[in-house]
């Protein structure tokens, strides 16, 4: 094949990168199928015990018309700020008591837990059954602060130069006490500091300490 | 550097960008879920309800299953794409009362990639039904 050469590191670049943002396979997952029959009790029954079944497991349930009987709710993943489950219960009056239908969504593998689970467990929880703990939904990972020792966001200052002092930043960004700026990485305890040219550092095992050629950083926290 | 290397350095810098790029304008998937219509269809057994809902799933959806046999509960889902499972999901229940039958849509989609919402899927569905069932 007669391919220029800078052609190929073109396709070489857009593969590489290609490969670190392949988003993992996520699908939408549905449950249906539970449904129970009540021979007492009224619409509104159905809708009070509805109401509370789901805020069991979701927050803020809703009623999509007022008197319907349509019971709704979704649920966040709090670490990605998006809804990852959601559930309905639905009451219909019958001549004598009524019938409720159980639906469940989850998005996968965003969801910690599947649609079944979560429609077993509000099932259960509106007509009683074993209830099954759900897996935790993830928390928000902390954004690092200066004092967290397993990065390098924070203030630095040189062991060799009272006077030079560093604000590293969350986005890779460094700025020294006069206003210059640079870089870091760090990849495990080797840390490439971008400032006046390239410096390789080691992070001391308590990460309170850089050292190399050159540059001896101690964190300020 | 030479004339070559720097067209190559270049080259390389641009395949990054449009990989790389693409990572900013990525939406976050959401679930999106809709308690579609509740109808009665009055003078009509259960069973065409069973058929309109069968037909409709399999025409807006694909592969329609009712759940355990003649419970009149069904269920189907997109067909998977390339990158993902299937994105978009919906049950019709369909329940007998006396001399009429209930039906009820309830749907869900991943949006994106799915390109109709979960209400936008419920209407079709609903669309669907109702000329399966005439």
């Amino acid at each position: 094949m007669n391919v220029k050469p800078g052609l190929w590191l073109f396709a070489v670049a857009l593969f590489l990168g290609s490969l670190s943002h392949t988003p993992a396979i996520a699908s939408v997952d549905l449950s249906a199928g539970i449904r129970h029959i009540s021979d007492t009790g009224s619409l509104s029954d159905c809708s009070a015990k509805a109401k509370a079944a789901l805020e069991t497991y979701l927050p803020g349930a809703a009623e999509s018309s007022p008197g319907s009987g349509e019971w709704f709710a979704m649920g966040q993943n709090i670490a990605t700020g998006a809804a990852s489950s959601g559930a309905t219960v639905r009451c219909y009056p019958l001549a004598k008591g009524y019938v409720v239908t159980f639906v469940c969504a989850v998005q996968l593998p965003t969801n910690p837990y599947g649609a079944n689970a979560l429609c077993l467990d509000i099932a259960h929880k509106f007509y009683g059954g074993p209830i099954t703990p759900l897996a935790a939904m993830p928390t928000a990972t902390p954004i690092p602060t200066g004092c967290a020792t397993t990065n390098l966001v924070g203030n630095w200052g040189s062991d060799n130069d009272p006077k030079l002092t560093f604000n590293m930043q969350l986005n890779g960004d460094l700025t020294d006490n006069e206003g210059v700026s640079g870089n870091w990485i760090i990849d495990g305890s080797t840390v490439t500091l971008t400032y006046y040219g390239n410096h390789t550092l080691k992070l001391s095992p308590d990460g309170k300490h850089l050292s190399g050629p050159g540059y001896n950083l101690t964190r300020k926290c | 550097m030479t004339r070559i290397s720097r067209r190559r350095v270049a080259l390389l810098a641009g395949g990054l960008v449009v990989a790389f790029g693409s990572l900013s304008t990525r939406a976050p998937a959401a679930l999106d879920m809709n308690v579609g219509a509740a109808k009665v269809v009055q003078s009509q057994p259960v069973s065409a309800c069973n058929n309109a809902a069968k037909s409709a799933l399999d025409a807006v959806l694909q592969n329609a299953v009712e759940l355990g046999g003649d419970t009149g509960e069904w269920l189907a889902f997109a067909a998977p794409d390339s990158a993902n499972g299937s994105t978009a999901a919906a049950a019709i229940n369909c329940y007998p009362l006396a001399g009429a039958y209930l039906a009820t849509f309830t749907c869900a989609a991943q949006v994106p990639p799915s390109v109709d919402s979960a209400t936008a899927l419920c209407t079709k569905l609903a669309t669907a039904f109702d000329a399966g069932a005439r």
